[in-house]
C-alpha cells in the first residue's frame, strides 16, 4: 500500500529526495523532545545508549508524532529496537504514513 | 497520642494469614509468614553484628522482597534504616553512608543468605516464593543473641536522603511516631482493606501499586498502608517502567486496587489508549503525591476509570510523605484549576504565614508551615540545617516568631492538638494559599524544583558540576513545558586548562575539536558518577562567561530567557 512499507529499513531521503517530508517532520519533533539538534545531524545516534531518550520522553514522542501525523501509535506496542536511532524512528514513521 | 503498634500489626498478618502475599515483584512472591520470619532473622543478625549500637542500617537494592525484610528487621533490632536505590551512583551512596555513620549495609543477596531458624519456618507455599529460593543459607542468623529492642515512638525509624542545596545530600529523620501518625490518618481516611484494625478478616486485602523506589518517600504510602492492612504490595520494576510494552503487560496482570504514583507516571500511562477500566478492572482509588496533579490528568482518569476515586495529596519528606489530601471529583474539577492539595490531616496544623509569621490577607499567598506529630525531628547530623527549617510551634506563646494563626480561612487546624501542646513545625519553603478551606500549592520560594516527582536542588547539581575537572562555573535551570518542569539545562563555563575528561581546550565556549553535543554527553557521563540519573541535565550549553547581575551573581533570568522557545 505505502511505499514506506519498504523492506529496506531506514533510508530517509536526502534533502530534496523522497522521504524528506516525513523525515523532516519526524526529526523536528524528535529534536524538540530530545532537546538537541544532534538528532538531525547524526541519524544513527544511539538514543537510549546515550540517554537522550528515556521512557517518559519516548511516550511524549509517541504522543507528539501521533498528533502531528493524525495516527495512533500505541505505547503498549513499543519496541525499543525499532526506536533506537533517529533513522529507525523515521523508518517506523514512513512505514506508518509513507514518505 | 496512642501508638498504633505498626510493627505488631504487620507481624500479626504473619500469624493470621501467613500464606498471603505481602509483596509481588517480577515473578517473585513474599508471603506475610516469610516476611515475619525473615525480618526476625535480620533483627537477630543485626543485633549480633551491631551489639549495643543504634546506628542506621543502609538497605541497598531495587524493590526486591528482601528489602522489606531488611527494613522491618532493622527497626525490630532498634536501628533506623536508610533505603537506597541501586540506580544511585556509588559515589553518592558512599557519601550518604559516611554522612550517616552507617556500619552495616544490607543488600538483597545478603538478606537472602541470613538463614531463618527451623523453629521459625518461612511459611507459605514453597514454589515460586522467596523461601523457595533461599534454601541454601550460608550465613547463620545468630540465635543466641539477646532479644533486640525495637525502635520506640521517638526513635528514628527511617532516614531518607534528599537533594541538598550545597551538593551534599541531607538525611531526613522520620521517627516511628511520625510514621504511625501518617498511617493512622491514611487508614482512617482511605480505609484500605475494610475498617482499621480488621485483622480478624484475613480474606480480603488490597493490592497497592508501588511505583516509586523505596529511596523516595512516596513509597512510604503504598508500602506501609499495604503492610498495615494485610495488603499486597505490587512493585513495578525499573525494567518494566523503561519498556512501555512490558509496563502495560505487567499492569494488566497486577490486580491493583489502590494505585499510588506520581502524576507524571500516570500521565505517561494515559498516553496508552487501552489504559482504562478493562486493563485495571479492580482499581478503586488513585492516590497521588510528589508533584502537582494537573486537572487534565485527573479528568482523564475519571473518564477512563469511572468507578475509581482520584485523590491528590501534598507534603514534604520532612513531614512524612503527605500531610494534606483532597478527593478530586467532578465538582472540584469544575471549580478549581489548578487543583487544590486539600486539607490537613486531623492532628496537624498546616498554616500559611507571611514573613512576620502572620496569616496573609485572604487569598494571598504565604509560606506553608506544617506543625504536627508527623514532622521530622530534623536532618541527620546537621543541626545548622535543622535550626533553619524546624522550630517549635507553641500556640500558647505569642512572643515566638511564628504566632498561632487565627482560626481563619488561612489555617486548617486539626482536632488532635490541645492548646499549649508543643508541636514540631517545619518551614516547607513552599508558597501556599488557602481558598474555601482548601490549601493550594503555589510553587517554591527557592531554587528547588520538582521533576517527575523528584525533588532536586539546583544548587546540588551546580555544586557537583563545578566539582568536575575542567569546569570553572555552572548554572543549572529548569526547562518547563506547559507549566511543568520537563528537564534541566546546564550553562557551563569551562576552565581554560582543559576539557572535562582530558585534552586541552581553549577556555572558550566549546573548545576546538569538540562540538557542544559531544562535550555535553561527556560532562553528563562524568556527572552521572556523582548524581542520580534523574538529576542530570539533558542540555549542556557552553559559554565563555556567564552573564552577571549588578551585584556580581550569575544572571539566572537572562540565562532562563535563552531557554525560552524561539530564543
Amino acid at each position: 500500500m505505502s511505499s514506506g512499507e519498504s523492506s529496506e529499513p531506514g533510508v530517509p531521503g536526502a534533502p530534496g529526495g523522497p522521504g524528506e517530508f516525513t523525515t523532516g517532520r519526524v526529526l523536528s519533533i524528535l529534536a524538540e523532545i530530545a532537546e538537541t539538534d544532534q538528532v538531525r545531524k547524526d541519524l544513527d545516534l544511539d538514543l537510549y545508549g546515550l540517554e537522550i531518550l528515556d521512557s517518559l520522553a519516548t511516550v511524549q514522542l509517541m504522543v507528539a508524532l501521533s498528533q502531528e501525523f493524525g495516527i495512533d501509535i500505541s505505547p503498549a506496542e513499543f519496541e525499543r529496537e525499532l526506536w533506537a536511532t533517529p533513522r529507525k524512528i523515521v523508518a517506523f514513521m514512513e512505514g506508518r504514513v509513507g514518505p | 497520642m496512642m501508638g498504633m503498634d505498626l510493627l505488631g500489626r504487620i507481624d500479626r498478618w504473619g500469624e493470621i494469614a501467613p500464606g498471603r502475599p505481602a509483596h509481588r515483584s517480577g515473578g517473585r512472591v513474599l508471603t506475610y509468614g516469610e516476611l515475619k520470619a525473615r525480618s526476625n532473622a535480620v533483627a537477630r543478625y543485626l543485633a549480633a553484628r551491631l551489639p549495643g549500637d543504634r546506628s542506621p542500617v543502609a538497605v541497598l537494592g531495587h524493590k526486591e522482597p528482601e528489602m522489606l525484610a531488611a527494613f522491618l528487621g532493622a527497626v525490630k533490632s532498634g536501628h533506623p534504616y536508610i533505603p537506597l536505590d541501586v540506580s544511585l551512583p556509588p559515589q553518592r551512596v558512599e557519601r550518604i553512608l559516611a554522612v550517616a555513620g552507617v556500619r552495616v549495609t544490607l543488600t538483597p543477596a545478603e538478606v537472602a543468605r541470613i538463614s531463618v531458624p527451623a523453629a521459625e519456618p518461612a511459611t507459605g507455599p514453597a514454589t515460586g516464593t522467596v523461601a523457595g529460593t533461599l534454601a541454601a543459607a550460608s550465613v547463620d542468623a545468630p540465635t543466641g543473641a539477646s532479644a533486640p529492642a525495637p525502635v520506640g515512638p521517638d526513635d528514628p525509624y527511617y532516614i531518607i536522603f534528599t537533594s541538598g542545596s550545597t551538593g551534599e545530600p541531607k538525611g531526613v529523620v522520620i521517627t516511628l511516631g511520625c510514621l504511625e501518625s501518617f498511617c493512622r490518618w491514611m487508614l482512617d481516611e482511605q480505609r484500605p482493606g475494610g475498617p482499621p484494625l480488621d485483622e480478624q478478616r484475613p480474606g480480603g486485602g488490597e493490592v497497592f501499586l508501588n511505583q516509586a523506589p523505596f529511596s523516595f518517600d512516596l513509597s512510604v504510602m503504598d508500602l506501609y498502608l499495604s503492610l498495615a492492612t494485610g495488603g499486597t504490595l505490587f512493585s513495578i520494576s525499573k525494567d518494566d517502567i523503561e519498556d512501555p510494552r512490558r509496563l502495560f503487560a505487567a499492569l494488566a496482570a497486577s490486580g491493583v486496587t489502590i494505585w499510588v504514583s506520581t502524576p507524571s507516571f500516570v500521565q505517561m500511562c494515559l498516553a496508552e489508549k487501552t489504559f482504562a477500566g478493562p486493563m485495571l478492572p479492580h482499581v478503586r482509588k488513585f492516590l497521588f503525591c510528589g508533584e502537582t496533579l494537573p486537572p487534565e490528568t485527573a479528568a482523564a482518569l475519571l473518564d477512563r476509570f469511572p468507578r475509581a476515586e482520584v485523590w491528590n495529596t501534598y507534603g514534604p519528606t520532612e513531614a512524612t510523605c503527605a500531610t494534606t489530601s483532597v478527593r478530586v471529583d467532578r465538582e472540584i474539577l469544575e471549580k478549581y484549576s489548578p487543583l487544590p492539595v486539600g486539607r490537613a490531616k486531623p492532628d496537624t496544623i498546616v498554616a500559611v504565614l507571611d514573613e512576620d509569621g502572620r496569616p496573609p490577607a485572604p487569598g494571598e499567598r504565604g509560606e506553608i508551615i506544617i506543625a504536627g506529630p508527623n514532622v521530622s525531628p530534623g536532618y541527620l547530623g546537621r543541626p545548622d540545617l535543622t535550626a533553619r527549617a524546624f522550630l517549635p510551634w507553641v500556640p500558647a506563646r505569642p512572643d515566638l516568631p511564628l504566632q498561632p494563626p487565627a482560626p481563619a480561612a488561612s489555617v486548617a487546624r486539626g482536632t488532635g492538638s490541645g492548646p499549649g501542646c508543643a508541636l514540631r513545625a517545619y518551614r516547607t519553603g513552599d508558597w501556599g494559599r488557602y481558598q474555601d478551606g482548601l490549601l493550594f500549592f503555589e510553587g517554591r520560594m527557592d531554587s528547588q524544583v520538582k521533576m517527575r516527582g523528584y525533588r532536586i536542588e539546583l544548587g546540588d547539581v551546580e555544586a557537583n558540576l563545578r566539582a568536575l575537572p575542567g569546569v570553572r562555573d555552572a548554572v543549572v535551570l529548569p526547562v518547563a513545558k506547559g507549566g511543568r518542569v520537563e528537564s534541566l539545562a546546564a550553562f557551563v563555563v569551562l576552565a581554560s586548562s582543559g576539557v572535562p575528561g582530558g585534552q586541552d581546550g581553549q577556555g572558550d565556549a566549546a573548545p576546538a575539536g569538540f562540538d557542544e553535543f559531544t562535550l555535553g554527553r561527556r560532562l553528563r557521563r562524568l556527572l552521572g558518577e556523582r548524581l542520580p540519573a534523574y538529576m542530570l541535565p539533558r542540555r549542556f550549553l557552553f559559554r565563555a562567561a556567564l552573564p552577571m547581575t549588578p551585584n556580581g551573581k550569575a544572571d539566572r533570568r537572562r540565562l532562563a530567557a535563552e531557554l525560552e522557545p524561539g530564543a
